[in-house]
């Protein structure tokens, strides 16, 4: 009896996490005429896919998925490489001041990032940076959070692998990416999600350096299509569908890891 | 060269593209930020004029701010509560034995990954008055709906529950890790000796749960006082009938990137990086209770 209560609560948490989730998909498919009904239907009288063609062709969503895609893969890219080189060093290494810049880095994490919005936006407009991706990207390239993680990870491995790395004559970098990494898999994994799906959300950021839809990724596009077509829902809701389905299937792919890389966060 | 001063070259080598990165667009931003909270200045104009404390001053002044005070204080007290209530509800009924665990732990944390431009335009239909799903709801148990979005009653209402949405699974999560963290041991001492399911949470999971609690409190309440996005997705370019949702955040984004106050809108920043920063000094004082034992 017990148990069929829990699955009750469950289920009816579920329906409230994923009921909006629902609408979006039925509503995607819906004739026009039957969109906007007092009474909602969950399923409609026949499955309207052309809504997903009309909403792709009436903004530039193509050129928004390239730029979301772009903008996560090279930070998420850039991010793995330079935090592992980094957290390798904070683990492995010593050399004078590590405990001080190691110190630095952990302080900025503590201030929140809207107090470096206006100074970043100063600097970008300096280099000529509005408008390009570089201005997209390069601000968000490296995170302490990143360099933190995996660098709890490499202190944990094993003294013998790296003296044995050492007695091979193996210089830091071939040590890092050629042995360390492949078995930092699940840290580095947990990494590259958290931060792609944090750069595929971006919204503020992009806000502020695009001000052209060449530029925008797919949120920023997405709120903006929105409030040029109103209330044409069938069309909004295949928009914001396609928009979150490729962060949805990264997200299933990775969950193990991102789920409790998350976890792993919460009671470190 | 000698081999210290190789390995030194080395690490400072690895290290040079994060902390050149760092140092540009984090730890230099943030002194700079504060520098110029202290100036008048547009941006544009070449001439940064010294005004020391005055953009703090007007901004303690301003009816603007208190009213975008005001709002982000009240989200905090209805969001913060909510979330972690059902947060912790969701994450005792997942440590149950139950089937389809990861299934639903999972779908319990899509929200918290997908964009809220997405979601804020599905939601923002969710609240209209004539056709919108919540009152369809509603009208289930015989409550006639009202327009949520366009009455500046109902706007923090709207903004919880949005939020309350997008992370219960996150503190579910995290909650559940710290709860499979308790040891079976002291349950089944505790069946032994008679204990209902009501006193077993009391002293045995809530005493244990109380560090993953601490966290979830001052991680929540942080994030709570950055709401910004919510707003400005649920109502376009404007915050709230009335100013109802104007919060902190869009308080200083309008300040710095409608008005290009950019003195104006760093003095904001830190005032809200001040309140967080008092809030979770306060909320450390908690911290002597926080049982850390297990």
């Amino acid at each position: 009896m017990r148990k069929v209560g829990i699955y009750l609560c469950l289920v009816v948490l579920v329906l409230f996490v994923i009921g909006p989730f629902i609408w979006m998909l039925s509503s995607s498919v819906k004739p026009e005429g039957e969109v906007l009904t007092k009474v909602p239907h969950l399923l409609p009288s026949h499955f309207e896919f052309r809504n997903y063609l009309d909403a792709w062709k009436s903004a530039p969503f193509g050129r928004y998925f390239l730029n979301s895609f772009l903008v996560s893969a090279i930070e998420t890219g850039f991010d793995l490489t330079l935090g592992a080189m980094a957290a390798y060093v904070f683990a492995r290494m010593d050399f004078v001041g590590k405990r001080v810049i190691f110190l630095i880095l952990l302080a900025t994490m503590m201030v929140p990032g809207e107090v470096l919005l206006i100074p970043n936006y100063i600097t970008l407009t300096r280099l000529n940076w509005i408008n390009t991706y570089q201005g997209l990207i390069v601000p968000w390239i490296v995170s302490v959070f990143t360099i933190f993680l995996m660098r709890q990870f490499f202190m944990s491995l094993p003294q013998e692998i790296f003296d044995a790395a050492d007695l091979d004559g193996s210089g830091p970098m071939r040590t890092l990416f050629g042995m360390v990494m492949p078995l930092s898999k699940p840290v580095w994994i947990t990494a590259a999600v958290i931060k792609f799906v944090g750069s595929w959300n971006a919204f503020l950021w992009v806000l502020i350096v695009a001000n052209s839809p060449s530029y925008y990724t797919l949120p920023v596009g997405l709120v903006n299509f929105s409030s040029n077509v109103g209330t044409v829902y069938n069309q909004l809701m295949a928009a914001a569908t396609f928009s979150v389905i490729p962060l949805v299937v990264v997200f299933l792919i990775g969950q193990r890891y991102f789920i409790e890389g998350v976890a792993r966060a919460g009671i470190k | 060269m000698s081999r210290r001063v190789r390995r030194n070259l080395a690490a400072y080598l690895m290290l040079l593209p994060t902390l050149v990165l760092l140092g540009v667009f984090t730890i230099y931003p943030i002194v700079n930020s504060f520098i110029i909270s202290f100036y008048d200045w547009d941006m544009m104009s070449p001439v940064k004029r010294f005004v020391g404390l005055q953009n703090y001053q007007h901004i303690l002044a301003d009816p603007l701010f208190r009213r975008a005070f005001g709002n982000t204080l009240l989200y905090v007290v209805c969001f913060v509560p909510s979330v972690l209530l059902l947060g912790l509800l969701a994450a005792v009924l997942l440590n149950a034995k139950i089937r389809f665990r990861a299934a639903f732990r999972t779908t319990l944390f899509l929200p918290y990954i997908t964009s809220l431009a997405a979601t804020g335009i599905v939601w923002s239909w969710i609240f209209n008055g004539q056709y919108g799903l919540l009152n369809y709801v509603l009208s289930w148990v015989g409550i006639h709906g009202v327009d949520w979005l366009n009455n500046a009653r109902y706007t923090m209402f709207n903004l919880v529950l949005f939020g309350v949405w997008q992370n219960v699974g996150y503190v579910a999560v995290i909650f559940l890790a710290g709860l499979q963290n308790i040891s079976r041991e002291y349950y089944e001492s505790a069946s032994v000796d008679g204990a209902s399911a009501w006193r077993k949470f009391r002293h045995i999971t809530w005493p244990l749960l109380s560090p993953t609690s601490y966290f979830l409190l001052l991680l929540t309440t942080i994030e709570a006082f950055k709401v910004f996005l919510q707003v400005y997705v649920l109502y376009g370019e404007s915050p709230g009938p009335n100013d109802s949702g104007l919060t902190l955040l869009y308080y200083m984004f309008n300040e710095g990137f409608s008005d290009f106050k950019m003195g104006y809108a760093c003095a904001a920043a830190y005032v809200l990086f001040l309140i967080i920063f008092i809030f979770t000094l306060l909320q450390m004082s908690l911290s002597r209770r926080v049982n850390y034992s297990a």
